[in-house]
């Protein structure tokens, strides 16, 4: 693999946003916003203890579906933006792989989940495995007894359709994404296998 | 100490986490914001927008406690000020708070979140500022030396709908 993660994160971690003077945050071609983590979690906690058991499936993949339409859209808008382009283009050999090894470096730098590809079959497979994820943390006040790492399941499979499916925008659902392990569930770290649909 | 408010983010290399001012935080786009709000509008009948409301003030009565905290004793316009600042430098907006002890009002003239609902979708007529809401009524709490959850907030008029600033008017529980 051609791209130098720890360099790579060093370098966009150190990236800074905040407000505008009308309180926005326009980059990537999306509007931004920076809130605490445990807001996201605290949300989908109460969601899926509120939800009755026939529902909680409506629940999950709309907290899944949310984060692949981010991560398809604003994943798309960050490898075509000036940042990608300083700290990884230089390090690509091979595209897409390369640049999709790149986004998961942005996924560690910006505090989604420390999160790298273990196995990656082009156009085909690709499993990520997750050593630390804000989702996570969701375990010290519900004890799910399942995988709840939604958004981190939309992020990789979004990832795989932007470096795999058809021209962006037409290739978000391209692939599925199933999670196999989790630190929410005592597990030593989170796996996440992609797949097409 | 000064007063200034300053927004840090800094970033732990060992967990890999963002942190502003100390609160592990994370990045989202509107149609990650957007796309939950929707979700907590589709479960109305599991009180979904009640619950984003709530998670919101949650975690902004911690934030804002601690920011209040650090800081020593302050007047209420210099808590109000934080609460406009942490509101505008965390992405949701440009807020404008009028706080009384018994409630108040606060006008948007910009929203992440009604801005990001047009942006992705279209206008429409329904309030669907629930993350707005629950930092209003948190920060309201907070600046009246109040406990979480005193305030009712009520949006009366949304940039999602059309109107050219957000509108709330806040309450004092027991006075609702």
């Amino acid at each position: 693999m051609a791209i130098n993660r720890k360099v790579a994160i060093e370098q966009l971690s150190q990236i800074k946003v905040k407000g505008n003077q009308d309180g926005l945050i326009p980059a990537f071609g999306v509007l931004i916003q920076f809130l605490p983590t445990n807001f996201w979690n605290s949300f989908t906690e109460k969601m899926l203890k509120s939800v009755d058991q026939s529902k909680i499936d409506d629940v999950e993949k709309g907290l899944e579906n949310a984060a692949a339409e981010c991560g398809y859209h604003t994943g798309w808008g960050i490898i075509n933006s000036e940042e990608f382009r300083a700290v990884i283009s230089p390090m690509v050999e091979k595209a897409p792989e390369d640049i999709l090894h790149g986004a998961f470096a942005v996924l560690s730098a910006w505090g989604w989940a420390d999160s790298e590809i273990t196995e990656l079959i082009p156009g085909s497979r690709m499993v990520v495995c997750a050593y630390g994820y804000y989702e996570a943390e969701i375990e010290d006040t519900y004890n799910s007894g399942r995988p709840v790492a939604f958004m981190l399941k939309g992020i990789c499979r979004a990832f795989m359709d932007i470096a795999y499916g058809p021209a962006y925008p037409k290739g978000l659902n391209t692939f599925t994404c199933k999670q196999t392990k989790g630190l929410e569930l005592g597990d030593r770290f989170g796996e996440f296998i992609v797949s097409k649909r | 100490m000064s007063k200034d408010y300053s927004f840090v983010q800094t970033f732990d290399p060992v967990r890999k986490l963002q942190y502003v001012n100390d609160d592990p935080s994370v990045m989202h786009c509107h149609h990650f914001a957007t796309l939950y709000t929707k979700l907590a509008v589709d479960m109305k009948d599991i009180r979904g927008p009640e619950l984003m409301r709530e998670a919101m003030e949650e975690s902004f009565y911690i934030v804002l406690k601690k920011a209040f905290i650090v800081r020593g004793t302050m007047s209420k316009e210099e808590k109000i000020k934080i609460a406009e600042e942490h509101f505008r430098l965390c992405g949701l907006g440009k807020a404008r708070f009028s706080v009384g002890e018994t409630g108040g009002n606060v006008e948007l003239s910009h929203s992440h979140l009604d801005e990001g609902w047009i942006k992705k979708w279209q206008r429409q007529p329904e309030p669907v500022n629930f993350m707005g809401q629950g930092y209003i009524a948190a920060a309201f709490s907070l600046i009246n030396g109040k406990s979480l959850r005193s305030y009712q907030v009520k949006e009366t008029q949304s940039i999602v709908s059309g109107a050219p600033t957000s509108k709330f008017t806040v309450t004092l529980k027991e006075e609702a």
